[in-house]
């Protein structure tokens, strides 16, 4: 998507682990980031997303392991480069702005003291500051002071005071959590924009996984320490890899059965053929289908398939999610407004949706 | 959770910008634990050592010689009556207030809080000063009861109730201002779910809301317990005329009397004093055992009593009467006194001069040189605190192990120690620091700079440690992110953070050590009174009219200090913090 140069990795992890005494939050994390990328880390909380980043930040070190940035390891067990000498900016959670400078200070803060930007005339210094207001669409509001802002504005200065220094890398730790809905998707593009303009790389921290698939280049879904999958946002979503992944990211049911020849044969229904539609490996080991919610439709009962009953409707507004309980087992089956209805207790069949065609295809690049 | 509490102490150790000094952890630790069991622990462990020593020898020769006397006896058994009724008298003033100001609908709360805390900045001796011009005999107390018919007695202040009366109003503000946040904290809806469970106003106030505020009510009777346990003065302006001694005092007869056993003598005496302020640690201990709070994060400042608009003014009077009678009158009733020419005359034009003021301030030379003495005092012990209490809060908040909460605690002692008993530690850590060597600082000025500073340091520590917790962390991460190292970080984003809760602490200090009256009493020398010593001296001489005039420009300075720290801290709010 939007990559920009591609001159290679910027950044490199290599077997990084964090260990609070006997606690591990990280265990050997590999990542490598590309100059330019937009990389989202997703997770549920205490997955050691926070713990990844602030490593990356240089506000602790790594356990085990370095990290390497611009050439240079700037983080071994034994050394850490602290943060105020890396070539970074961050955009915090609660925005983290000092409630004793105006606006022009936040900015013009960076640009006196960051690495990247010490040796500048006071009047390249004004230019930066009125480019990056601009850029953020804050040029009138300068002289005020962060009590005055609203939630987005905040959030834009924020956003301003870390790349007016022009970093390699921006972190971002959950920079939209702190918003309401509607300003959420309006920031999503300010970034998106913003990461176009600057070319910086960016690393964001999210437990949302719609804002994840959304704007980030890459995707590195992490669980109780662990890396899960690196993958695109497509592949991540049609091409789970583990089953962590496959509920957390595509709310998949994880239907049991047998894999023979490239086909699925489901427990409850030994009857049922399912195509593969691109079914990870471990999972054909394991004998699970992952199937996303979209990806299956109720019929009224039908000989072949498998039978179940409706137990909630909830209507969404462009579709309504079922959840049907199947000898035992509960299916969300997420069907389009336009296909026909279904109330609790209703007796159905669920099958599998053929796709236009395998989404092996669509990924496949 | 467990990662989350971590991080955040990994993060905390990222702040202050001293790291390299640390390098040697342990040696510095080693150190600095030592430095402060020296200046803060072992001056008390060497005063209950000395009650236990006769001439070289193990002894409790001086135990059963005290706990023999009657005297002994009266003496704590005035200390207990009088301790319970002013601590139950602090604890429902205190609890009725914080309860209203905190629950019930009623203008000027600001104002109030205000009038609340007054006794509370003006030193309890010149308020016990005040209340004798207010009761005495030309006061207004007197005149009104005179106009009314009956042969009606002006009470008699030099008395246990009169004790009592004054220790209860000059510690009723610090029980108001442990409850008043555990009050606003307790969360609406545990309320409304009792009365949605059918339970009546009054039950929901005695099976919800005070279960709840529990902690804070023990933890405010705990200090007004122990503030009336270690006071000096009102028991000494109102207890020595009339032949009422407490231990604080009685303390100080020993001492004050000399004899060859009176330091051991006090000794004894005050490791009795602590035991006593143990078991009120022990009990508020006690109640707080089982109690678990759930509190809503930020307090509801809006009231959830509404009263009919006649009950409201109604008690809006009663509450304004209460206060203006039992803060301001007295202080205006001395203020005027202090005017009249001679004591004893009455209140009438013809005998209103300046002349005590002329004595005071031009005749005798004392009291211009105690003012000279304690400003010197309070600022040295203010600087000293300012630098080494927000260090040592530094290293708290930084290092938060075992070693800086032992400090800490190590710390606490001399501020909790009743302030006889901590100048008498002083007198026996001072005179001969290593035993055999007597560097001559018992006897100085020197040892009231050290007891000051011992004693106050805790407070700055309080103020500088509640200030550094209330920063977020990522305001420093935030400036190190943008390339901010040591020195700039302090001062652009750190210091103008911190600077009101360091301020604030500084300014406590500054004030009880300008008003010290306890410690000073005892650690004076000649040359080296404080302001307190000298209204003490001309109290004792009977020189009332000096003192309460003395005590007024006092208070007048002590008030127009605190106007002024007001208008700056709003001027501050709104220049620098934008009013958040």
């Amino acid at each position: 998507m939007g990559q920009k140069g591609a001159e290679g990795e910027m950044i490199e992890l290599v077997g990084v682990s964090k260990k609070y005494g006997s606690f591990t939050a990280l265990h050997e994390v590999d990542l490598e980031i590309e100059q330019g990328e937009f990389i989202a880390i997703l997770g549920p909380s205490g997955c050691g997303k926070t713990t990844l980043l602030k490593l990356l930040a240089g506000f602790m070190g790594p356990t085990d392991g370095f990290i390497v940035m611009d050439d240079s390891t700037v983080a071994s067990a034994k050394r850490v480069t602290p943060p105020e000498k890396r070539n970074i900016g961050m955009v915090f959670q609660s925005f983290a702005l000092w409630p004793h400078m105006t606006i022009a200070d936040h900015i013009k803060f960076p640009l006196d003291h960051h690495p990247n930007r010490k040796k500048e005339s006071r009047q390249e210094v004004q230019e930066r500051m009125g480019e990056v207001l601009r850029l953020v669409g804050l040029d009138s509001f300068s002289d005020r002071y962060p009590s005055e802002l609203s939630g987005g504005q905040k959030q834009r200065v924020a956003l301003a005071r870390a790349i007016a220094p022009k970093p390699n890398l921006m972190l971002m730790d959950e920079p939209f959590s702190a918003l309401d809905v509607e300003l959420r998707m309006e920031m999503r593009k300010e970034i998106q924009k913003l990461h176009r303009e600057t070319g910086a790389s960016i690393v964001f921290v999210t437990h949302d996984q719609g804002e994840a698939l959304a704007i980030a280049d890459r995707i590195v879904v992490m669980n109780q320490g662990r890396i899960e999958q690196i993958a695109s946002p497509e592949m991540i979503y049609t091409r789970p890899e583990t089953e962590f992944v496959a509920t957390f990211v595509g709310k998949c049911n994880l239907v049991k059965g047998q894999w023979q020849d490239g086909s699925f044969i489901p427990k409850i229904n030994p009857h049922c053929l399912w195509p593969d539609l691109g079914v990870a490996k471990t999972f054909k080991k394991n004998g699970i289908y992952p199937v996303r919610p979209e990806q299956l439709q109720l019929s009224m009962v039908a000989l072949n398939g498998v039978h179940g009953r409706v137990t909630f409707v909830q209507y969404q507004g462009h579709e309504i999610h079922y959840t049907v309980e199947i000898s035992g087992e509960t299916w969300t089956v997420h069907e389009s407004v336009y296909s026909p209805r279904f109330y609790v207790g209703d007796e159905v069949t669920v099958g599998l949706k053929k796709a236009v065609k395998p989404e092996k295809v669509l990924v496949s690049n | 959770m467990i990662i989350k509490q971590r991080m955040a102490e990994e993060r905390r150790k990222g702040l202050p910008p001293f790291s390299l000094f640390f390098q040697n952890k342990n040696f510095y630790k080693g150190i600095g634990l030592l430095a402060v069991f020296l200046l803060f622990l072992l001056p008390v462990l060497r005063l209950i050592w000395l009650s236990f020593v006769n001439e070289g020898s193990l002894t409790f020769g001086y135990y059963s010689e005290i706990l023999r006397e009657q005297a002994t006896w009266a003496t704590v058994r005035n200390t207990l009556v009088i301790v319970m009724g002013s601590t139950i008298l602090a604890l429902v003033l205190g609890v009725a207030f914080s309860w209203i100001v905190a629950y019930v609908q009623i203008r000027g709360k600001r104002a109030m809080q205000l009038f609340i805390f007054l006794p509370f900045i003006i030193p309890s001796y010149i308020t016990t000063l005040a209340w004798t011009q207010f009761f005495g005999g030309a006061g207004p107390v007197a005149a009104i009861l005179a106009l009314l018919p009956g042969n009606l007695q002006v009470p008699n202040l030099y008395s246990i109730g009169g004790i009592i009366l004054l220790l209860g109003l000059s510690h009723y503000p610090l029980v108001f201002l442990f409850t008043v946040n555990v009050f606003r904290k307790i969360p609406r809806d545990l309320e409304e779910a009792a009365a949605t469970s059918g339970l009546s106003k009054k039950q929901t106030l005695r099976k919800v809301v005070l279960p709840l505020a529990l902690p804070g009510i023990a933890s405010g009777g705990l200090i007004a317990f122990l503030s009336n346990l270690d006071n000096f003065g009102i028991p000494a302006f109102l207890g020595t005329p009339s032949n009422i001694r407490v231990l604080s005092t009685y303390i100080y007869e020993q001492v004050v009397g000399f004899g060859p056993e009176a330091f051991s003598r006090a000794a004894v005496l005050s490791v009795m004093l602590g035991v006593i302020a143990l078991f009120g640690t022990l009990l508020q201990w006690f109640l707080l055992r089982r109690s678990r709070v759930t509190e809503t994060v930020r307090g509801d400042m809006s009231p959830r009593i509404f009263l009919k608009p006649v009950r409201q003014t109604l008690l809006e009077i009663g509450l304004w009467t209460f206060l203006l009678v039992t803060s301001l009158m007295p202080l205006v009733a001395m203020g005027a006194l202090s005017l009249i020419s001679a004591y004893g005359v009455p209140f009438e034009w013809g005998n209103l001069s300046l002349k005590n003021y002329e004595y005071v301030f031009f005749t005798d030379m004392k009291p211009l040189a105690a003012l000279s003495n304690s400003l010197g005092l309070a600022i040295v012990t203010m600087a000293i605190c300012l630098v080494l209490g927000t260090l040592f809060a530094c290293l708290r908040f930084k290092f938060p192990g075992w070693s800086t909460k032992t400090a800490e605690l190590f710390i606490t002692i001399p501020y909790a120690l009743p302030g006889t008993v901590f100048a008498l530690c002083m007198i026996f850590m001072w005179m001969e620091p290593v035993p055999g060597w007597n560097p001559g600082i018992y006897g100085t000025a020197l040892i009231l700079f050290i007891a000051y500073a011992t004693r106050f340091m805790v407070l700055q520590i309080r103020g500088s440690y509640t200030a550094l917790l209330q920063i977020d962390p990522s305001m420093d991460e935030a400036a190190r992110i943008s390339g901010a190292t040591g020195w700039v970080r302090w001062r652009k984003v750190l210091l103008p953070l911190l600077f009101p809760g360091i301020l604030s602490g500084a300014l406590l200090v500054f004030l009880m050590a300008l008003t010290e009256l306890t410690v000073s009493s005892l650690l004076w020398s000649s040359g080296t009174e404080t302001v307190g010593v000298v209204i003490f001296g001309y109290e004792q001489a009977g020189y009332s009219t000096y003192s309460t005039a003395f005590s007024t420009v006092l208070v007048l300075g002590i008030l127009l200090g605190g106007l002024l720290f007001m208008a700056l801290g709003k001027l501050w709010d709104r220049k620098v913090l934008k009013a958040k």
